[in-house]
């Protein structure tokens, strides 16, 4: 596992859309199973992708082993909510008579991001989770967050539930998850970028946002699709053509330069993942940029 | 005609959409930039808070005004707009005040704005960004007369969300269950909704251990206090959703080449076509073109040196505009019969009204990308 990262059990991967989180937290999910760590990977509410990447079947909303040490789950809302509510009611039929109630589910629908409480309460319920013996039944939980606004959104939902909400049972469950969530010995957040210029300017606010607004801690920047310089030295005489060719790939390699330099102003380890040509963006790609996030080798 | 001069002359509202990190913002403002300089008046309303698209527009920062582009930009990128250019921002939490001031009776307003639910629905809470936009268009549409408005709509992870935001308002004021609720109150004139006339009764008791008595207390007397509005939102949510039937809306469903934004592009389309919406156009942005046969001849008479280093670089540009092509087929299949038109990848981002043009002759069919004969 990265270096920053060794002691989290829960690692959330964020960033702008685009940028490649999925690929990101599906390495690092792999890389931990690899270090032995029984590892889940949660996608949150959207057309699965993770399972594609490693060549699976899809797992759906049911938490399903792919492989050794790893698990994946698509968390949706409606099966959260009933998961959560059974764990509370303890019974099913209890569920049927009051949840599927259509006054109930009216009422449900307007409590502040009840939605995303549910899944979020999943998530980490899955973090709190002991087997029989005692010991974690997930070391540790990658989690492929939404993009940067609704990252904000949805990390936030504890902290602006307990600001709403008057003390109860809705402000207790919310009081937990969002002490999970800003402790710096169990969550790490990894920020995804690309290293262009918007992507790195939306990186430093979304930094921002979640270190202030949200308290959490950032552990480590992963810039993905890095360009390193090839033609260092100017050749003349080339024919236009080639002569064009070698600026346009100069002038990338040197925004990722800058991208990289403006980056490593926020004062926290950065990583660099090559960008890949690959015919297939699966499994070979995830393996090669899981080895390269491990770095230093 | 081509298909985005054919769009912009018969539209009065354009909607951009697409998934996060596609360039929706930019060719939202190269629509509105280049019907600017045709001579159609038009107004850009993002939600990207970017400095950088104001930067391009000559503004210092975008907010919750409209401002227009001053004449100056468009001098410095040698053209000439030949009618104005607006552009704005959209400011949530405003907008929302916005809409409570004008619409709830003056005894409530304070108490909505106090109300800690309305806050959190108002500020930060999932849904209220797509629906606050969508009324923000319906607001500028009846109220200025822009011939031509361009929507940047917020990058949604879940694509409903957006066409969805007025049906969901609909749908509150619409329910039995609502109304059961909350007449009898409204009729007595103070909060004492039937739910908790229920009592000690089994579902009240029930959710109670989920939620906690207060907080439904509370809630209720939220959406008492909103309820004297329901007949204005319930108007407004069937006027959005007819704006965004009307023969003069029109989406441009904005995407890039690579495999996994092609797959959410064709799942837009489709929830899009399912919803009666018409989709103008499929824009491709940044698209790798193909590679010259030229450039690997000219390369092969390089000194072995150079010449690894050179082809190395075509063999990458080669899968990317290979892999670039393959997805343009893919859309082209999937996306029928809607026409797609291509932008090429360009070598930096866009930074001022310069490159916008640029990107402005592609929509507009000035230049056209052509792609090898993978994607014929």
């Amino acid at each position: 596992m990265i270096q920053e990262l060794v002691d989290q059990r829960l690692v959330i991967v964020t960033g702008k859309g685009g940028v490649g989180k999925t690929t990101i937290a599906t390495a690092l999910a792999l890389q931990s199973a690899r270090d032995g760590k029984r590892t889940l990977i949660c996608e949150v509410n959207t057309k699965e992708r993770v399972t594609h990447l490693l060549g699976k079947p899809e797992v759906g909303a049911e938490l399903t082993s792919l492989d050794e040490n790893l698990w994946a789950v698509n968390v949706r809302p409606q099966e959260a909510l009933r998961e959560y509510a059974l764990m509370i009611l303890k019974f099913e039929s209890i569920y049927s008579a009051v949840f599927e109630n259509r006054l109930v589910r009216y009422f449900l629908r307007f409590i502040p991001s009840l939605q995303e409480l549910v899944m979020l309460g999943k998530i980490l319920y899955h973090l709190k989770e002991k087997k029989s013996d005692g010991s974690w039944r997930f070391d540790r939980i990658v989690v492929d967050a939404p993009a940067t606004g609704h990252a904000i959104t949805f990390l936030s939902v504890p902290q602006v539930l307990l600001d709403t909400v008057p003390p109860g049972p809705l402000a207790n469950e919310a009081k937990w998850m969002r002490d999970m969530l800003t402790d710096p010995k169990t969550t790490g957040v990894v920020l995804v970028s690309l290293p262009e210029e918007l992507p790195v300017n939306e990186t430093i606010e979304l930094h921002e946002a979640l270190t202030k607004r949200v308290q959490m801690t950032v552990s480590v920047v992963v810039i993905n699709g890095f360009i390193t310089p090839r033609f260092d030295e100017p050749t003349p005489g080339l024919p236009p053509g080639l002569a064009t060719l070698a600026h346009e790939h100069t002038a990338r390699a040197a925004l990722s330069e800058t991208s990289r330099q403006k980056l490593a102003t926020l004062g926290l380890p950065v990583r660099l993942v090559q960008k890949l040509f690959l015919p297939e963006f699966g499994r070979a790609a995830i393996e090669s940029i899981a080895t390269s996030l491990e770095g230093r080798k | 005609m081509n298909v985005i001069v054919e769009a912009v002359a018969e539209s009065s509202v354009l909607i951009t959409v697409g998934s996060g990190g596609v360039g929706k913002t930019t060719i939202a403002a190269t629509l509105a930039m280049r019907s600017a300089l045709e001579d159609k008046a038009s107004l850009v309303l993002t939600i990207d808070p970017a400095k950088r698209l104001a930067n391009a527009l000559g503004l210092a920062a975008l907010g919750n005004t409209e401002a227009r582009i001053p004449d100056e930009t468009f001098r410095a990128a040698g053209l000439t707009p030949r009618a104005p250019m607006h552009a704005m921002m959209l400011d949530m939490k405003r907008t929302w005040d916005e809409l409570i001031e004008r619409r709830a009776p003056a005894d409530k307003r304070e108490r909505i704005l106090n109300n800690k639910f309305y806050q959190a629905l108002s500020g930060a809470l999932a849904g209220s960004q797509e629906y606050i936009a969508m009324e923000k268009l319906w607001e500028l549409r009846t109220h200025r007369k822009y011939p031509l408005i361009v929507l940047d709509t917020p990058p949604t992870a879940h694509a409903l969300d957006f066409l969805d935001a007025p049906n969901r308002i609909l749908d509150f004021l619409d329910n039995d269950a609502a109304k059961w609720l909350l007449s009898p109150a409204l009729a007595a004139g103070k909060i004492g909704l039937k739910l908790f006339n229920l009592g000690g009764s089994y579902v009240t008791k029930t959710i109670s251990r989920f939620t906690g008595t207060e907080t439904l207390q509370q809630l209720a007397e939220f959406m008492l206090s909103i309820s004297g509005m329901n007949e204005g939102f319930r108007e407004r949510a069937h006027q959005t959703r007819a704006l965004l039937e009307a023969e003069t809306t029109a989406f441009v469903l904005v995407t890039a080449p690579m495999p996994e934004r092609i797959d959410e592009a064709v799942y837009f389309h489709t929830l899009l076509k399912q919803n009666k919406m018409k989709v103008a156009a499929v824009v491709v942005n940044r698209v790798q073109p193909p590679v010259h046969d030229s450039l690997w001849r000219e390369a092969a008479r390089l000194p072995e040196s150079q010449r690894r280093r050179f082809e190395q670089t075509l063999k990458e540009n080669e899968f990317l505009a290979t892999q670039d092509a393959r997805g343009v087929a893919r859309l082209r299949e999937l996306c029928a019969p809607t026409p797609l038109v291509l932008v090429p990848r360009f070598e930096l981002d866009v930074h001022d009204l310069k490159s916008v043009w640029e990107i402005s002759r592609y929509l507009w069919g000035d230049a056209r990308l052509e792609l090898g004969p993978q994607a014929r």
